[in-house]
């Protein structure tokens, strides 16, 4: 592990931290709505996937869907949204993340213990006694990010190595961390992930560390069964924070939430399963089609990831009867097949919850690598790959509610469940659609529609020049200065910042029209952090939003400097 | 609920069994080198649902049988290479001096390129071991170059014996120096071996007796803890893992020798053994194999005294030895390596192609299974244009389980099977970079390389 040196970007490394610190400046306003009693009215309801009711009202009061449909009668203490011909969901539900989970401040200069063969259990990553709820933060931005993209619950976990903690169920809106909890121990959450330097280091160490893990729990709780039966003459059962935490697994009480992004992964997890035979949920699938049969077979539930690789950007082909001249160089033809696979492989990836679909296994989504922004897209890439809309709304709404256990409460707008509610001004799958409204636990959030300040391609920005930008985070406003300088047929450019004495150089530059977006590279201690900014210019100004890896996002402004 | 489990269990076993391909081919009129029973002129293999069924002058084909031209080719069983680290993600687990729980089973990759280009060396079998970085390292996988599957698991060679892998000298103290833990020297490699077989006894007795009380009326009491790594220790001193044991030197053979004798272990395979023409008579006399390079040493100080003459020598003096790659690149000619040994000993060509096929097979326990062409055995077969150990000898179709997984007429460019959707291939370089060749067996110990011992480290 490389040493920050204390004068070098460490200053800004701290800086950062403190972004995902707890400061309650997002915390709710403290005033109590004046009713809980909410009327959606002239409504399109999809109940469930399938189950529709044309225009009809939802009446919510105190947190529960109290009627649905065409002929609701309002009580008088309603307030009333006139959703006219908008359209309502069930709230979504998010199969593994860690939004609203304070990241663990990590150890700078961290040595290898002196014997890294036997490290401590928490230095090993085997820290499964961690309960999730000890470290929510209500006021994470992420919450608030999320609710706006409809989602309402999700079954958060622990940061960690190969055994982080206990996942818990929550609401995405509330003001202490116990108000966020729908349900405790939703599972034993489990990476194969190794330690850094010391045993288990690599996954063969993980696979063999987690089946004695295992063993040893199973007996350790066979022996206390036994101890509790007759006490007499029987040495006292030793009691172990490590072993403890399988019990409900081995009971079947509660699953094993193992993430498993690769195909190598789930069948690596599938291979614990197989020898263990632990009930398993198998979360953040990237790459998992080709272990269907494996997962039917096993019995396993799924959560697929959101998150899809970028599409190839597809070069515009303005000099198409030049290259019909030349013959193509073998370089060229190597080059096409090579892109052709890889399209081929982007394709796989997008069309996966359709293969699922086809295979008749019920998923939920999982978001722990996917942002906000691209939840929309991505499931019509999705829907576009296959998946039929009743299929991906079940996967947001039904699928998990069934998987996580929680149908009776959450999943589908019937009278007597959980008020989560997702309004859209259009049907959601639609290209356009945008949420207005979102309910968690009856308590409404109404969304600001932005302004269309949509990419206008007849206005021409000039950006050749030096903006000075102001950003506003949590700790502060920081400032920076912005040099553009024309290249070629686009812009080149870099960035300086009040947080960093180093410059930094600006890529992906892309101006449309009056929209401006670029990107650059952080790094500190070893690490890098992509800071991708997208804005709207006005003149000689901009406005947007900055978004610094998965620290979240933030206003920035700029102006240009005068020559 | 019982027999509902069971009939799982059924269902998955023959699921696994189904997916493995198993083909019914023929190959006629080539040069059959068995290895075993002599070489057989204008001869025909009939290899039927993956075993080799009849082998004989003028097979006819059963109806709509493939049938493989092999007029003027040469036909020998598929090659062996007893220590290689070819489709592996994890190689070592070298935090700990002893870490036999670990198994690199867990760590296949069936997508590596490596596997193919091994194929298209004749090369059938592969022995995956665990790296050399620690005293006791992992279990080790036999695996059939079954290219194409996108499961780890089909790759494993079913049956095949259990093996784990052992390192002396340099490499295992190179660990114990840089942190400052046992073993730091010879002297703690052989401590550190015998401290683990030890409390493997232990353990093994703690159970056997609680096991035998357990059953005994009115008896109260705690069974011993559970340990993966003393299990498989355990496992070791009852004979069911055959111990590969990296090696370079004839004093730590001897030691390595002398300390299973002292437990009762009798499956000792050495790896690399440079120094094992030193003392062929001795492991000769203990029933010890030996695996070793062609002609591959100096890289570091403890390989340099070495010969050429090694496989010749050990050969003549009745120890069963083998010629492996230990690296993605040689074990796509190990027909050169064993023609070496003719070069370097004036071995006869059975006894040149058997260091490749039967005896690498002895090794690995699976003897009965491949090495030979013999009726009965696994139609793993390799086709070469001119003598395999001719320096003109070219694979021409590699077969695995009686399916062709190589033919050199239909050698696609681009043999991914996964292809990562994020990442962007350099032209011309489509594979992963296999720089490090020779380094594999110290994968993930990269900070052992980066100290400076004699500056002789490769």
């Amino acid at each position: 592990m490389k040493r920050i040196s204390p004068n070098r970007p460490g200053r800004y490394w701290i800086l950062l931290w403190m972004l995902v610190l707890p400061i309650g400046m997002y915390g709710q306003s403290e005033l109590e709505p004046v009713t809980r009693t909410y009327a959606l009215t002239n409504v399109n309801i999809v109940q469930a996937p399938g189950r529709k009711i044309d225009l009809g009202t939802v009446l919510v009061k105190d947190g529960l869907i109290i009627s649905v449909g065409k002929n609701v009668s309002i009580p008088p203490e309603a307030m009333i949204i006139r959703a006219d011909s908008m359209y309502v969901y069930a709230g979504f539900i998010d199969g593994l993340s860690r939004t609203g989970v304070t990241r663990p401040k990590e150890e700078t200069n961290r040595e290898r213990p002196k014997d890294p063969g036997n490290p401590s259990n928490e230095r090993a990553g085997i820290t499964p006694n961690t309960d999730v709820r000890n470290l929510l933060n209500p006021s994470d931005k992420a919450i608030e990010d999320w609710r706006g993209a409809g989602f309402t619950l999700a079954n958060v976990v622990p940061y960690g190595g190969m055994l982080p903690g206990q996942a818990a169920l929550i609401l995405l809106s509330g003001r202490t961390a116990d108000d966020l909890v729908m349900q405790t121990n939703t599972g034993l959450y489990s990476e194969l992930t190794g330690a850094s330097g010391v045993y288990p280091n690599t996954v063969i160490g993980v696979m063999a560390k987690w089946r004695d893990l295992y063993r040893k729990a199973v007996n350790s709780k066979n022996y206390e069964a036994l101890y509790a039966s007759n006490r007499n003459g029987l040495e006292r059962p030793m009691s172990d924070r490590v072993y403890e935490p399988f019990f409900p697994v081995i009971d079947q009480k509660i699953p094993v939430i193992f993430k498993a992004e690769k195909l190598l992964d789930v069948q690596r997890v599938l291979t614990l399963k197989n020898d263990l035979r632990f009930p398993l949920i198998l979360a953040e699938v990237k790459e998992g089609w080709h272990a269907i049969p494996k997962i039917k077979a096993t019995g396993s539930k799924v959560f697929l990831s959101l998150d899809l690789p970028e599409e190839i950007k597809k070069e515009e082909k303005k000099n198409d009867q030049k290259t019909e001249e030349k013959p193509k160089t073998p370089g060229e033809i190597e080059k096409e097949q090579l892109e052709k696979r890889r399209n081929e492989a982007i394709a796989s990836y997008t069309a996966q919850a359709a293969t699922f679909q086809k295979a008749g296994i019920v998923f939920g989504f999982s978001l722990l690598n996917t942002k906000p922004k691209d939840v929309h897209t991505n499931l019509r890439r999705m829907i576009s790959a296959g998946l039929s809309e009743d299929a991906a709304l079940a996967a947001l709404t039904t699928s998990p509610a069934q998987l996580l256990g929680m149908s009776d409460r959450v999943g589908t707008i019937d009278p007597g469940k959980m008020a989560n509610l997702v309004v859209s001004d259009k049907p959601f799958f639609s290209e356009k659609a945008k949420i207005r409204y979102v309910f968690v636990d009856g308590v409404l959030t109404k969304l600001e529609v932005k302004e269309n300040k949509k990419t206008d391609a007849s206005v021409k920005s000039e950006i050749e020049g030096t903006w000075n930008t102001t950003t506003q985070s949590p700790q502060g406003t920081t400032t920076g200065k912005v040099v553009f300088k024309k290249e070629g047929g686009g812009y080149s450019g870099n960035i300086s910042s009040s947080m960093s004495q180093e410059t930094m150089a600006l890529k992906d530059i892309t101006l449309e029209g009056n929209t401006l977006s670029y990107k650059y590279t952080l790094s500190f201690g070893g690490r890098s952090v992509e800071v991708e900014t997208n804005v709207t210019i006005e003149g000689d100004s901009f406005k947007g939003n900055t978004s610094v890896g998965t620290f979240g996002s933030f206003p920035i402004e700029g102006s240009k400097n005068p020559k | 609920m019982k027999k509902m489990i069971i009939l799982v269990f059924l269902m998955e076993a023959i699921g696994t069994l189904q997916a493995q391909d198993r083909g019914t081919i023929l190959i006629k009129g080539g040069t059959v080198l068995t290895v075993t029973k002599g070489t057989l002129e204008n001869t025909d293999v009939l290899i039927k649902e993956g075993k080799i069924s009849q082998i004989a002058k003028g097979i006819i084909a059963p109806a709509g049988v493939r049938v493989i031209d092999a007029t003027g080719l040469f036909v020998m069983p598929g090659i062996i290479d007893a220590h290689s680290h070819i489709a592996l993600d994890a190689i070592n687990e070298g935090t700990n001096a002893i870490t036999p729980e670990v198994h690199v089973a867990d760590a296949i990759n069936p997508f590596e390129v490596d596997i193919y280009r091994a194929l298209a060396g004749g090369c059938t079998v592969s022995h995956a071991m665990h790296g050399s970085a620690n005293s006791i390292g992992g279990q080790c996988q036999t695996i059939k170059h079954r290219y194409g599957v996108y499961d780890g698991e089909q790759l494993k060679m079913e049956g095949a014996a259990r093996t784990i892998k052992f390192a002396l000298g340099e490499n295992p103290t190179g660990h114990g120096r840089r942190d400052g833990v046992q073993p730091q020297t010879r002297m703690g490699v052989e401590f550190v071996i015998r401290e683990a077989f030890s409390e493997g006894k232990e353990y093994m007795e703690a159970w056997n007796s609680y096991n035998k009380q357990k059953s005994g009326k009115g008896f109260r009491g705690a069974p011993p803890v559970y340990s993966l790594r003393l299990e498989t220790l355990a496992d070791i001193l009852k004979g069911n893992i055959i111990i590969h044991c990296h090696s370079y030197r004839a004093d730590e053979i001897n030691m390595l020798m002398n300390v299973c004798r002292d437990f009762g272990i009798k499956k000792v395979v050495f790896q690399h053994t440079n120094e094992g023409f030193k003392v062929a008579p001795e492991l000769a006399k203990f029933g010890a194999m030996a695996s070793v390079f062609a002609d591959w040493w100096a890289y570091k100080l403890e390989v340099y005294y070495s010969t050429a003459y090694n496989a010749a020598i050990l050969a003549r003096n009745g120890v069963v030895t083998s010629i492996n790659s230990d690296s993605p690149d040689l074990i796509r000619h190990l027909y050169h390596e064993a023609g070496k040994t003719q070069k370097y000993g004036n071995l006869s060509d059975d006894e040149a192609l058997s260091m490749i096929t039967i005896n690498a097979a002895k090794q690995l326990g699976i003897e009965n299974r491949v090495g030979s062409l013999e009726v009965g055995k696994d139609g793993d077969v390799a086709i070469f244009k001119n003598h395999p150990l001719s320096i003109y000898g070219v694979p021409q179709m590699t077969l695995v389980d009686g399916v062709v997984h190589f033919d050199r007429e239909k050698d696609a460019a681009d043999m991914r099977i996964m292809v990562d959707p994020k990442e962007t291939v350099d032209i011309p370089t489509i594979h992963q970079a296999t720089t490090h060749n020779h380094e594999n067996c110290m994968q993930n110990m990269e900070w052992l390389l980066n100290v400076k011992m004699f500056g002789l480290n490769r």
